[in-house]
């Protein structure tokens, strides 16, 4: 599609948009920047990175502010599932209340169970009402994983004693558009993790609908943001990959774009924490770096204001937005080479064999009793058959 | 041929656990040896996920369960179940000098077979308890090499109990070695036993054979 066309098109469903009512008749995104401290420049400047990061062009930055204005014509609901908070805290825990927190507070949340106000019966209301009110309309977010199945009562939520998989799936019936926030929601997580006392499973096990991906442990403050902007911005669901994740973010290797790929090139590796290697900022592939193996813009975007990310820390990627990284990743200081195997038979041969001679024992033990038992009462009688 | 009287000799338990056994000991001298010799090896692959030794020591394991368990099962039938009481008075036989003459005279083709009080001869019943000194010991030596390849459940348990008899046997290499010895008295037992059965078989004419499958034998005469 051409630049303009695009342009053109995106207009039309801001404007569309806008003519929708707000939900929550609040202060405008503008008058928020302005009392937390962050100008109308800062404010287009964050806009230009976002627009960059969904690989617009930057003629489409006016149009990524205008958007993140509207974000308050959509209503979304976030819930909880078997999870640690930690794609919330995210979000949420920045030193200082940052753009992206902004937008995320300026969002007509429904329901969140970290955030909300609401407890108990009030807050079943409120989920209850916002699932009937923006029926077909609201995005739903859900963090972590679902115990599904027989064992789904492992995660059971509120006064109704509503399971995580009933709610889930709730919810999800009533949404224009579904995202699984981290990699419990998108993949399982570590609660799926070898071997899998709960059954958890990801989201989209739990749905027939699509449901977009956003991995990671946590995913970038970007990553969600940008999510619910490419929504509003588009109307559709993004480009995905074989794992559902979108692509603007998750196109890419952690290697492809790592800041010490110099160093993987050059053949100058760490060789364990610490050594000179590790203070020249060498590459970490040989102390268990999956960057190589992981799909994600951490090395770009960062996290935490783009201050940080693990790597420039000083630490190898651990693979947290790849399925079932728990399993296949580790371990996570040592290379793949050095990956540590299940058993034979799920349980190890030795323990398949005690428990099968249990069996036979007891079986044997219950055989005898049964035979001395039937012995006593019935006699002998086969003596006599001639 | 006179009228045949049928005598209903081997009962139910007797007779399965036999077959049991014998199948058991033909698939632990298999899986034994290989634990021994380590003779095959998979189709190689980069990834260390065949665990072909870990395979074969499960299913080593599991019959040995097996053998265990028709042991001790047996074992109760032999010492209390009523069919059994003709193995149990062939112990009479046994302390029976002049039943062993005849019986050595019998296999020399010199004279006739005895008339016995219970259901073995005293060679045959002197080689079976051979046998299960041997499959006693090396069931005992088998749990006490398992104990030490699994440290929790039954292995663990049991562990506290057979370390003793480990130091006893001058520890886990001759354990190991008195296993092997063992399972050859075993594997020497058994073509002894299928030659002798065959040969009663055919010098009796009493179907010997039949009655560890149907459980009856066919006397010519009154013997019992």
């Amino acid at each position: 599609m051409e630049h303009t066309e695009l342009y053109q098109k995106l207009t039309d469903r801001l404007s569309k948009l806008e003519k929708f009512p707000r939900i929550k008749e609040e202060k405008s995104i503008a008058t928020l920047m302005d009392e937390h401290g962050i100008s109308r420049r800062d404010f287009m400047k964050w806009a230009a990175g976002m627009t960059a990061m969904l690989s617009l062009p930057s003629t489409f930055t006016p149009l990524m502010a205008q958007a993140a204005e509207l974000t308050d014509r959509l209503p979304v609901v976030w819930l909880h599932m078997a999870e640690c908070t930690g794609c919330s805290e995210s979000l949420l825990r920045s030193d200082a209340p940052t753009i992206d927190s902004l937008i995320f507070d300026h969002i007509s949340l429904e329901y969140h169970e970290t955030v909300m106000a609401a407890a108990g019966w009030q807050a079943e209301h409120n989920l209850e009402s916002a699932l009937e009110r923006f029926k077909g309309k609201l995005i739903l977010m859900v963090e972590g994983g679902i115990p599904a199945g027989d064992s789904q009562f492992y995660l059971t939520v509120g006064p109704h004693g509503q399971t995580g998989q009933e709610s889930a799936r709730k919810a999800a019936d009533a949404a224009a558009a579904i995202f699984a926030i981290g990699s419990c929601s998108s993949f399982g997580g570590i609660q799926a993790a070898y071997p899998n006392p709960t059954n958890a499973q990801p989201l989209s096990k739990i749905t027939n609908k699509p449901v977009i991906n956003v991995p990671g442990c946590p995913p970038s403050e970007k990553n969600i943001v940008g999510n619910v902007l490419h929504y509003i911005l588009f109307g559709t669901l993004p480009a995905l990959d074989a794992y559902n994740r979108p692509k603007w973010a998750y196109g890419m290797r952690i290697h492809d774009l790592c800041e010490r790929r110099g160093h993987f090139d050059a053949g100058e590796f760490v060789q364990q924490f610490g050594d000179e290697g590790a203070k020249k900022g060498y590459c970490l592939y040989k102390v268990g770096c999956k960057g190589p193996y992981t799909f994600n813009n951490c090395s770009r975007e960062r996290f935490n204001q783009h201050t940080s990310w693990p790597v420039q820390a000083g630490h190898g990627c651990i693979g947290c937005s790849e399925p079932d990284f728990w399993d296949n990743m580790g371990p996570f200081e040592e290379p793949l080479g050095s990956r540590l195997y299940h058993t034979v038979y799920g349980e190890g041969a030795d323990k398949t064999a005690d428990k099968v001679g249990v069996a036979l024992l007891t079986a044997t033990a219950v055989g005898i009793a049964a035979h001395a038992a039937i012995a006593a009462v019935k006699g002998s009688p086969k003596n006599d058959e001639e | 041929m006179g009228k045949r009287k049928t005598e209903f000799e081997f009962s139910a338990g007797l007779r399965w656990t036999h077959w049991i056994r014998a199948v058991s000991i033909f698939a632990l001298t298999v899986s034994g040896f290989y634990l021994a010799y380590v003779f095959i090896s998979p189709e190689t692959s980069d990834e260390p996920v065949l665990f072909l030794n870990a395979k074969f020591r499960m299913w080593h394991e599991i019959i040995g369960f097996v053998l265990i368990a028709v042991t001790i099962f047996k074992s109760y039938l032999f010492l209390a179940d009523r069919v059994s009481i003709k193995e149990r008075v062939a112990f009479w036989d046994l302390v029976n000098p002049k039943i062993w003459y005849q019986q050595i005279m019998y296999y020399l083709f010199l004279g006739k077979h005895p008339e016995l009080k219970g259901a073995y001869n005293p060679i045959q019943f002197l080689a079976y308890i051979g046998l299960y000194a041997m499959v006693f010991l090396i069931c005992v030596t088998g749990v006490i090499l398992y104990a030490h390849s699994y440290h929790e459940g039954l292995g663990g348990v049991l562990l506290g109990f057979v370390r003793p008899l480990e130091a006893w046997m001058g520890g886990l290499s001759m354990v190991r070695e008195i296993h092997h010895i063992a399972m050859w008295a075993i594997l020497i037992f058994v073509p002894v036993h299928i030659y002798m059965a065959i040969f009663n078989s055919i010098m009796g004419k009493e179907g010997s054979i039949d009655a560890i499958i149907s459980g009856y034998r066919f006397n010519k005469t009154d013997k019992h």
